[in-house]
């Protein structure tokens, strides 16, 4: 029995390719638009960053200036309330009970709150 | 501990004891948050001897700073209270218009430049204080003198003109 052989002069051409056009622009083209867009993004978020970073500036120096003032303010009241406090105490202990192992000023946790002021 | 320390608080904690006599005493500021930071550039340009001497008081003397910083603390309330007083007095409308603008504004000093340009002018002109934001970067604008606010709610008028110091005073003496 004769084998099959291919036939005389091969066989024809597979036709794997589709036979349509690309469509659209070539790839480069896209990826360059895409670029562009992103260029013009990013131009703005960095100008806008800038800016965001002056204008925290501007509202860091604006409070830095107002440090001292505000400070000083707070003091007096706390100087004032630490005399009041002390004079209280003595007035009614007799004597100032030194509470902490420091001379450092500490902040008073607990405050007179009289139910009853002169005001 | 609070993250925040407990401030004392007028209304909370009374306590009305004055300071004792032999503390002079001091008229306190008495303005709200809006004029303070509306003057704050002022403050900072007339009082920083002043401040300096009071933040360097308070460095060296730490947890005494208190009691030891009085008397620095009353120049630097004082000449911040000469600062807001002659901006009273000198340029009331301006400053109104500024402090006003940044209190309906969230305290965003960008949303308000006309009204900044106008109140820096006044003050330069009347007191010569100026306002300048120190380290700024070279080769830029001063955020303050931008025509354009990226971040404002509303475009600045065209009308608007920044107060640049120079500038200003060349411009009338050519019109």
């Amino acid at each position: 029995m004769p084998q099959d052989m291919p036939p005389v002069g091969g066989y024809e051409a597979v036709q794997y390719k589709r036979n349509i056009p690309a469509r659209g622009f070539r790839a480069g083209y896209y990826l360059a638009g895409a670029g562009a867009i992103m260029a013009y993004g990013w131009y703005h978020l960095i100008v806008g960053l800038r800016e965001r970073n002056e204008l925290a500036r501007e509202k860091m120096w604006g409070r830095i200036h107002l440090i001292p003032a505000l400070q000083a303010e707070e003091d007096r009241d706390l100087v004032r309330r630490h005399l009041a406090d002390q004079a209280r105490e003595k007035a009614l202990l007799g004597e100032n009970i030194k509470v902490y192992h420091s001379d450092r000023y500490v902040r008073p946790t607990f405050a007179a709150t009289p139910g009853s002021t002169t005001k | 501990m609070a993250a925040r320390k407990p401030v004392f608080n007028q209304q909370v904690l009374y306590d009305t004891t004055p300071l004792p006599d032999s503390i002079p005493k001091v008229k306190e500021l008495g303005a709200t948050s809006a004029p303070l930071f509306s003057a704050s550039f002022f403050i900072g340009t007339r009082c920083k001897d002043y401040n300096d001497d009071y933040m360097q008081c308070k460095t060296e003397n730490p947890g005494k700073g208190e009691f030891e910083c009085l008397k620095e603390g009353r120049r630097v309330t004082r000449c911040a209270r000469s600062v807001i007083k002659d901006l009273n007095t000198s340029c009331l409308e301006q400053f109104r218009a500024h402090w006003e603008c940044l209190d309906d504004n969230n305290h965003q000093l960008w949303q308000c430049r006309p009204a900044e340009w106008n109140l820096n002018r006044c003050a330069f002109e009347k007191l010569g204080l100026e306002k300048v934001i120190p380290d700024q970067p070279p080769q830029s604008t001063p955020v303050h003198l931008r025509k354009k606010m990226i971040f404002a709610h509303y475009p600045i008028p065209s009308h608007a003109k920044p107060f640049i110091t120079g500038q200003e005073e060349a411009k009338p003496k050519a019109s």
